[in-house]
């Protein structure tokens, strides 16, 4: 038994409907959100597109280990969210895994920035920043560049909204404000995290892999 | 009459209206009314509404001479460039879908609030905040690159507020989304008993079919526009040809958002006509179905079209014909759209009352604008009239002959509703009569002007179009009159205007079987529809002048 | 009311599942890495954004749970593809047909 009358709200005289409302607003939020970085991916693959070359040589340029690795850091933090989300709907009470989930989904997430900070500081160690000392010669290098630095900013963004979210819902979760069994806000957290982890699984070839094989 | 009053009982003391139920400033900056919240844009966009008419009386009145006689040459691209973004994203876009709808959508399908209410009240916030970035733009000097922040000028050259334009618009693209997130939901999900899709009225597929745009072409212009700022304030290369960037890159995100932009900004225009025009020929709409359909479609090809506003970039012969041949056909549903229009004032029982003179006129206006598109989607004309005042009439004729005069046909319409008043008639005919003959004055000379190769954003011309010029600013005045009228009778309404019925024009449709103004929850008991809309009449018939039969099952007369 | 016992078979059930998708995942990582140093051509580009397509795919129908959601739901998610595609399309028939 879940208790729905804590999580009920207006327009909503039922709570099965409400959940549906919510988990129906966050897939058309993240119909949104596609084209929101397929714009992005869209500006890279036209760039690419004309500077074949230049993109490759600018891409053996990434750190393939702090990628690879970031990359698998989301992916676990997908699993740990994953598990948040389903033993919330599950009919035992799972409150400990639920809240020891969203915590390790959050700490993902901040390893996840952390990395990407170590990254970022090398990156700018070796000029890879576009500008009057850009590291590289060929002009389409720095629009390789100027892409990653642009779309992995964004990305992060979103991932500090969603580490947020996250950490919020854990917060209110402990404090037993609300409730975990069927709370709606899990499912939409969780499905909000998982499209960020993709947005990445995207990036990474796009940044990390092109230039690898000459 | 209530069964309690049936029942031989007192009657319950009036309820107060959502108008009157809580009367503090917080009890509308905190509200989670869609009612309220509605209120609350409809004075955010007319305030913006004259705020870009004031740019363009600036700009017309320059016009009126050949040789730039009031402004610089850089005074007049802001001018432009500011009327411009502020009628597009805050006016016309958030117009109707965000007055009307927000206050409609969930009275016409007989629900006591949109799927998020509070994410309703956070758009607007999102609005004003975009709002406030964008006037900062202006106090700070302005913006001149065009609505259309064209680059390389925009994110490299230009030494104006690019920056602040840019933000205010990208934040209210996610006011946007958010409203298109909602009515979408709301559709979906909170429809009364009994209310299946094809009952529900045209008003409601409008914006619907505008939500879905919103949501799905809006993200685009955000990233055109974050990649113009990434640019210009991070030096980040995107669009710069000298370090291998593509212009052309930009206009077809940029294009990708703002040609469907037009069909957000006109089908909720059609919604309102669709409801008016049946009302006021006591006549249910020809061909319900197929008006649904063409606005689907719309909604739908209007995404593949936009290479139509790139001809002359440097785009590709290819992706030019794919996109005139498409351009081409999205002119289909909406001609379908204007028979059925006419279609239904067959053998109807039509009466002139403000509303219908500006639904007429937004027929007669938005098939004029159209017609002129069919030329513009042809390559060849293309060429030749791109970047004239042709372009330009055609957009005003579809934006402002269509899309305004929807919004005062809607806003005449459904006054009685929000505000519980009625308006002066008279002087509604007058000031939507005079706006005809201001608006044809105005934009008509500019088709000319334009074919015969006066070219548009610049301020001073050469002086065989001084004519043209000199009648188009002329009739600017009578509109900016006919503007201003029903800010004054309509406020004039407020105060002394009589009290409102609950259906003081007999039409159908739930909204109508609610007091005037409406409970704070919309309805007192939940609606039951057992039938389809503008049930005007019996099938087969004439319009009679029997009253029509209402939506809503319970409803008694 | 659900006794102790069974929620231990529950989460059993629940790790048991997803720590399978979380591991194919991982290997589909492994495995766009490694495609990454085989010269192809094109194909090597084509591999990893294929294997992301694939990783996504993955999470979309089982972390996602669309797989099992309302047709409703699925139409949603799919309507943001139809049209970045679309996107594409048209802006390629540009891009690549410039003289």
């Amino acid at each position: 038994m879940s208790d729905e009358s804590a999580l009920l709200r207006e327009p909503w005289s039922n709570f099965g409907r409400q959940r549906e409302a919510g988990k129906f607003g966050i897939w058309v939020f993240l119909a949104s959100e596609t084209l929101f970085f397929g714009a992005l991916m869209l500006t890279y693959t036209v760039c690419r597109v004309e500077h074949p070359e230049a993109f490759a040589v600018a891409g053996r340029e990434t750190n393939i280990w702090y990628g690879t690795i970031n990359t698998a850091v989301l992916l676990t933090s997908s699993l740990t969210m994953a598990i948040a989300a389903q033993a919330a709907e599950e009919s035992a009470p799972l409150r400990r895994l639920v809240l020891a989930c969203l915590m390790l989904t959050a700490m993902l997430g901040l390893a996840f920035i952390v990395i990407k900070g170590f990254e970022y500081k090398e990156d700018i160690d070796k000029q890879l920043v576009p500008g009057a000392g850009f590291a590289l010669s060929q002009p389409g290098a720095q629009l390789f560049y100027g892409f990653y630095w642009l779309v992995t900013g964004v990305h992060a963004i979103h991932l500090s909204i969603g580490i947020a979210l996250v950490s919020r819902l854990f917060w209110v979760l402990l404090r037993r404000q609300l409730p975990a069994k069927d709370n709606p806000e899990i499912e939409v957290t969780a499905l909000y995290w998982h499209l960020v982890d993709i947005v990445w699984i995207f990036l990474y070839p796009l940044i990390y892999l092109p230039g690898r094989a000459s | 009459m209530t069964d309690a009053l049936l029942a031989g009982e007192l009657p319950l003391p009036p309820r107060p209206d959502y108008l009157r139920h809580g009367s503090t400033i917080s009890s509308w900056l905190a509200t989670t009314d869609h009612k309220r919240i509605a209120i609350l844009y409809a004075i955010t966009i007319t305030f913006f509404f004259f705020l870009g008419g004031a740019a363009i009386t600036a700009v017309r009145l320059e016009l009126f001479q050949p040789n730039g006689w009031l402004l610089t040459s850089d005074t007049y691209n802001k001018l432009f460039s500011f009327h411009g973004i502020i009628m597009v994203w805050f006016f016309l876009v958030p117009s109707i879908p965000n007055t009307f709808g927000n206050f409609l959508l969930p009275l016409m399908i007989g629900a006591p609030d949109v799927a998020f209410p509070r994410l309703n009240l956070f758009s607007w916030y999102l609005t004003v905040a975009a709002g406030a970035f964008t006037v900062y733009a202006l106090v700070a000097g302005g913006v001149d690159t065009g609505w259309t922040f064209y680059t390389p000028y925009s994110s490299m050259f230009s030494n104006t507020h690019v920056f602040a334009a840019a933000a205010g618009v990208f934040v209210v693209g996610f006011a946007s989304i958010a409203t298109g997130v909602n009515f979408i939901a709301t559709t979906h999900m909170l429809r009364a008993p009994g209310m299946t899709w094809f009952r529900l009225p045209l008003f409601v597929w409008a914006i619907y079919a505008t939500s879905l745009i919103m949501v799905l072409a809006t993200p685009v212009l955000a990233i055109s526009l974050l990649l113009v700022i990434a640019e210009r304030v991070l030096g980040l290369p995107i669009f710069d040809p000298a370090r291998g960037g593509d212009p052309i890159l930009f206009q077809h995100l940029f294009w990708f958002y703002s040609h469907p932009a037009v069909y957000i900004m006109v089908l909720p225009a059609m919604g309102v006509v669709s409801e008016i025009i049946p009302c006021f020929a006591r006549r249910r709409i020809f061909g319900y179905d197929f008006m649904v359909y063409a606005m689907l479609a719309i909604a739908g090809v209007g995404f593949f079209v936009w290479g139509h506003h790139m001809f002359v970039s440097g785009q590709s012969a290819l992706a030019s014909l794919v996109f005139s041949f498409l351009s081409f056909i999205i002119a289909v549903p909406s001609a379908i759209k204007v028979f059925n229009w006419t279609a239904s004032l067959y053998r109807g029982q039509i009466s002139f009352e403000s509303p219908m003179l500006y639904a007429l006129g937004f027929v007669g206006l938005f098939t004029t604008g159209g017609l002129s598109g069919l030329f513009l989607a042809s390559i060849p004309v293309d060429i030749h009239v791109t970047d004239t005042y042709f372009v330009v009439a055609h957009f005003h004729y579809i934006m402002v002959g269509g899309s305004v005069s929807a919004f005062f046909a809607g806003l005449h319409f459904w006054w009685p509703k929000v505000t519980g008043k009625l308006y002066p008639e008279s002087w509604a005919k007058f000031a939507a009569i005079l706006m005809y003959a201001g608006f044809n004055m105005t934009f008509l000379p500019q088709f000319f002007a334009g074919y015969l190769g006066m070219p548009r954003r610049y301020h001073t011309y050469p002086a065989e179009f001084q004519i043209y010029n000199v009648m188009s600013s002329a009739g600017a005045a009578v509109l900016a009159i006919a503007y201003l009228l029903p800010l004054g009778y309509l406020t004039w309404s407020l105060f002394y205007g009589g009290n409102a019925a609950k259906n003081p024009w007999g039409a159908t449709g739930l909204e109508w079987t609610t007091g005037s103004p409406p409970p704070p929850k919309n309805f007192d008991r939940q609606p039951r529809v057992d039938r389809g809309p503008y049930d005007y009449h019996a099938e087969g018939m004439s319009a009679g002048t029997d009253p029509p039969e209402m939506q809503n099952a319970r409803e008694t007369r | 009311m659900s006794r102790p016992g069974e929620s231990g078979g529950i989460v059993r059930r629940l790790w048991a599942r997803n720590l399978l998708i979380w591991a194919a995942l991982l290997a589909l990582l492994v495995l766009s890495l490694l495609a990454a140093y085989v010269p192809m051509g094109r194909m090597t580009t084509a591999s990893g954004i294929i294997i992301a397509g694939v990783k996504s795919t993955l999470v979309v129908l089982l972390f996602m749970e669309l797989a099992s959601a309302k047709p409703l739901i699925r139409i949603a998610a799919i309507s943001g593809l139809v049209f970045v595609i679309a996107m594409f399309a048209l802006t390629f028939a540009d891009v690549l047909a410039r003289i």
